[in-house]
């Protein structure tokens, strides 16, 4: 947009009252009751677990010979553990690709029902929602039968045109495979998110634009766009944390595709390492490792953005 | 890849669709409170992991006829699902059974774990006359007893036997002749396959042992820390230079065993033999029912004309935990669960078709003599239990999981084109060893 808008949206005051802060140190034991069940959970389900874990990373347990303390030996290991880091390269690969396309319907998809508004709309919003809903390994099983050979639709397509049926377990299409699973369950779920972010765009700002001559792609793109970047941003940096932890489909289509090796995902390496192999300590640290790359990559994310949010 | 793939035992019977089930109901799980001594004079309860089909009637069979030990059973999961319960368990020291079934090439995972009671020191040793030899060694070391045997699968190879006599193939008695004829299958029925490659560990361990490669030693009796790991001798690189090759030339298939794929291949005249185990039958019946009656079994393609070598594909055994309260009462729970149990084997022979190890009910003429519609009639235990008795001493390392996983994802990477088949068994034994000694394990090759 090249104009400033005729019509601003009040800017929410920067500063809260002071009133109410006063009040609310007046009775720190009643802050602290209230914070209280929250943070025993916080504590209990998430700090001392994690507190346990790194402790459990610093030493090392060989079947043969042991407990022993080894500090960093472990995250020495996972960086330069080929099978880990070829899951690490995996993952990425497959975020680059997958990612994008995903947040992409989900963007047409948001616009378009917020667009039309219709009744249509709202029977699409459910339709688009539904396989976010089923559980995610219901979903792979039933991702895993269509993409069957004997039983799938889609195998034999191109049988219909003189090819060749399609292994969709092969390993060049495996991440293709599987890319389209995490598609068909997700695009629905960041369709919801972003198009609820739309309901919050002022409609006096939409209106500012038709009068401006503008055309309903042109509103999309340069009006509401903008104005949801933040959540896009935030579906962006969930999305890229839930390919970095990719496991659940990898796990269950293991059993139709051999392919999918016991490193195959960071995450399903550092399962088997704990669950197959009685590796606990390593798995632990594998899993820090893991979380300490998903901090700095969602860390990364969010600088970068802000900057080109303040820049633009 | 582990905790997979191998899954087999009681998945064997189960329609792959029912996996989402079994998935959520192993999710839904509840760990046993363990023995206590019945204080009030009452019997002495012992929690019992297991997936046994049909075992309902084999603990009410147990409870039935004890009254001082009672057994509570849990199923918490198939094969890995149970094991990474179990690991879970004794890692965190709380938590596990009293009597866990194992499946006998776990075994030696369990002891380095340092997870399972000798059961010598409960009198168990008296039972070493009731089981097969093989069995009874892989379970023990030394005087320790780690485990009571329950059910073997010996090998033998399913054909179908209205196909190979309509087109007039002989049955092959030698790996040779096996190839020769998935070559004639192949040219009867250009969508055929002589069999899958199924991906299966337990399976290409089976087929390793029928060759006479003894690629793992280990005793802890002798040497916690000692392993024997040697995958590349020639026994060994015969199976997969012969699987392999026929992989290449598109006679082999390569979905993995126990899929819906692979099953209705079998029903569809896709595969045409299956190198199998004595509880196939089990297995078959119950899911093959279109080409039901039309199979035989033929003993195992030898590598060497007119010779008797045999393997083993799966089989379980009760082991009790050290985590048990009441150790000896859960020793003769793990010793007559099974056992000499008249009423447990007729759920487990009729019912589960269980392949038994005590070696009297496996000589009984009427399980030898039983005849199996889904055979053609055929009398297929004529073939399973001398088979079973032929069986020599095999070892399991420590780490089988990892072994069995390497196996499979380095077959993959060769049937994915990845890989040449020839360096299948180098690049599984320089990794295996490789993790052995990160694990603390001074290695033979």
């Amino acid at each position: 947009m090249t104009r400033a808008l005729p019509i601003a949206p009040p800017e929410p005051s920067g500063r809260a009252p002071r009133r109410s802060s006063r009040r609310a140190t007046a009775h720190p034991l009643a802050g602290a009751l209230f914070v209280l069940p929250f943070f025993l959970v916080v504590v209990a389900f998430l700090v001392v677990p994690l507190g346990f874990a790194f402790w459990l990373s610093l030493s090392s347990k060989s079947l043969a010979r042991g407990t022993r303390f080894s500090g960093v030996d472990n995250y020495v290991r996972a960086f330069t553990d080929p099978l880990l880091l070829d899951g690490v390269v995996r993952v990425v690969l497959f975020g680059v690709v997958q990612i994008p396309i995903m947040l992409g319907v989900a963007l047409a998809g948001a616009l378009a029902i917020d667009a039309v508004g219709t009744r249509f709309a709202r029977v699409y919003r459910l339709v688009a929602f539904t396989p976010y809903a089923v559980p995610a390994v219901l979903g792979a099983l039933m991702w895993g039968f269509l993409y069957s050979r004997t039983f799938g639709v889609f195998a034999d397509v191109p049988v219909l045109f003189g090819g060749q049926p399609v292994d969709f377990f092969s390993s060049s299409l495996l991440l293709v495979s599987l890319g389209n699973i995490v598609t068909w369950a997700w695009t629905g779920y960041n369709t919801i998110v972003l198009y609820s972010a739309l309901q919050g765009v002022p409609r006096e700002t939409c209106e500012a634009a038709v009068i401006d001559g503008a055309s309903p792609v042109q509103i999309a793109l340069r009006v509401k766009v903008p104005a949801i970047r933040r959540a896009v941003s935030l579906a962006a940096i969930f999305s890229v944390i839930g390919t970095v932890q990719f496991f659940t489909e990898p796990y269950v289509m293991a059993r139709f595709a051999p392919q999918i090796s016991a490193g195959y995902t960071p995450n399903l390496y550092a399962y088997n390492q704990a669950f197959a192999y009685s590796n606990f300590h390593y798995s632990a640290a594998i899993s820090f490792t893991l979380g300490f790359v998903v901090f700095v990559v969602a860390h990364v994310f969010v600088v970068v953005s802000r900057r080109r949010g303040a820049a633009s | 890849m582990p905790g997979i793939s191998r899954w087999r035992r009681a998945s064997r019977r189960l329609v792959p669709v029912l996996a989402a089930g079994g998935l959520l109901a192993a999710a839904a799980c509840t760990t046993g409170d363990g023995a206590e001594p019945g204080g009030d004079g009452g019997p002495v309860r012992v929690s019992v992991w297991a997936w046994y089909p049909e075992f309902a009637g084999v603990v009410e069979a147990f409870n039935a006829s004890h009254t001082d030990v009672q057994v509570d059973w849990t199923n918490v999961g198939t094969g890995p699902d149970q094991y990474a319960k179990l690991k879970t368990a004794f890692e965190a020291g709380t938590g596990a059974p009293d009597v866990a079934m194992v499946e006998f090439q776990q075994i030696p995972t369990f002891v380095v774990l340092d997870a399972l009671a000798d059961m010598g020191q409960y009198g168990a040793n008296e039972d070493e006359h009731l089981y097969a030899e093989w069995a009874w060694s892989q379970a023990t070391d030394g005087d320790a007893v780690h485990a009571i045997p329950v059910d073997g699968g010996p090998m033998a190879l399913m054909y179908r036997k209205d196909l190979f006599e309509q087109h007039q193939i002989p049955v092959p008695t030698t790996w040779a002749e096996y190839a020769e004829a998935a070559v004639k299958i192949k040219a009867a029925d250009p969508n055929a396959y002589v069999a899958s490659f199924g991906s299966d560990g337990g399976w290409i361990n089976g087929l390793m042992w029928q060759a006479g490669c003894r690629p793992y030693g280990y005793s802890p009796a002798e040497g916690r820390e000692r392993v024997t790991i040697a995958l590349t001798g020639p026994e060994c690189r015969k199976v997969f230079d012969l699987h392999g090759d026929l992989v290449q030339r598109g006679l082999m298939a390569q979905d993995p065993f126990f899929t819906a794929d692979a099953t209705a291949a079998l029903d569809s005249g896709k595969y045409w033999t299956w190198a199998a185990a004595g509880w196939t039958p089990g297995y078959v019946a119950g899911s093959l029912t279109r080409t039901a009656g039309r199979w035989a079994v033929a003993p195992m393609p030898q590598w060497t004309a007119g010779g008797d070598e045999q393997g083993d594909w799966g089989g379980s055994t009760f082991t009790v935990t050290k985590q048990a309260k009441n150790p000896g009462a859960a020793t003769t729970v793990a010793r007559e669960l099974f056992g000499t149990s008249e009423a447990a084997w007729d759920v487990g022979l009729n019912k589960a078709f269980l392949h038994p190890l005590v070696t009297d009910v496996a000589a009984d003429p009427a399980f030898i003599g039983k005849s199996h519609d889904f055979f053609g009639g055929q009398k297929v235990n004529e073939i399973f239990v001398p088979v079973s008795e032929k069986l020599g001493d095999f070892q399991f390392t420590p780490f089988q999981d990892f072994v069995f996983g390497e196996l499979n994802d380095r077959s993959a990477e060769a049937m994915a084109g990845e890989r040449p088949w020839s360096t299948v068994l180098e690049e599984t034994q320089k990794n295996v060893v490789a993790h052995a000694e990160q694990q603390g394990f001074t290695v033979t090759q």
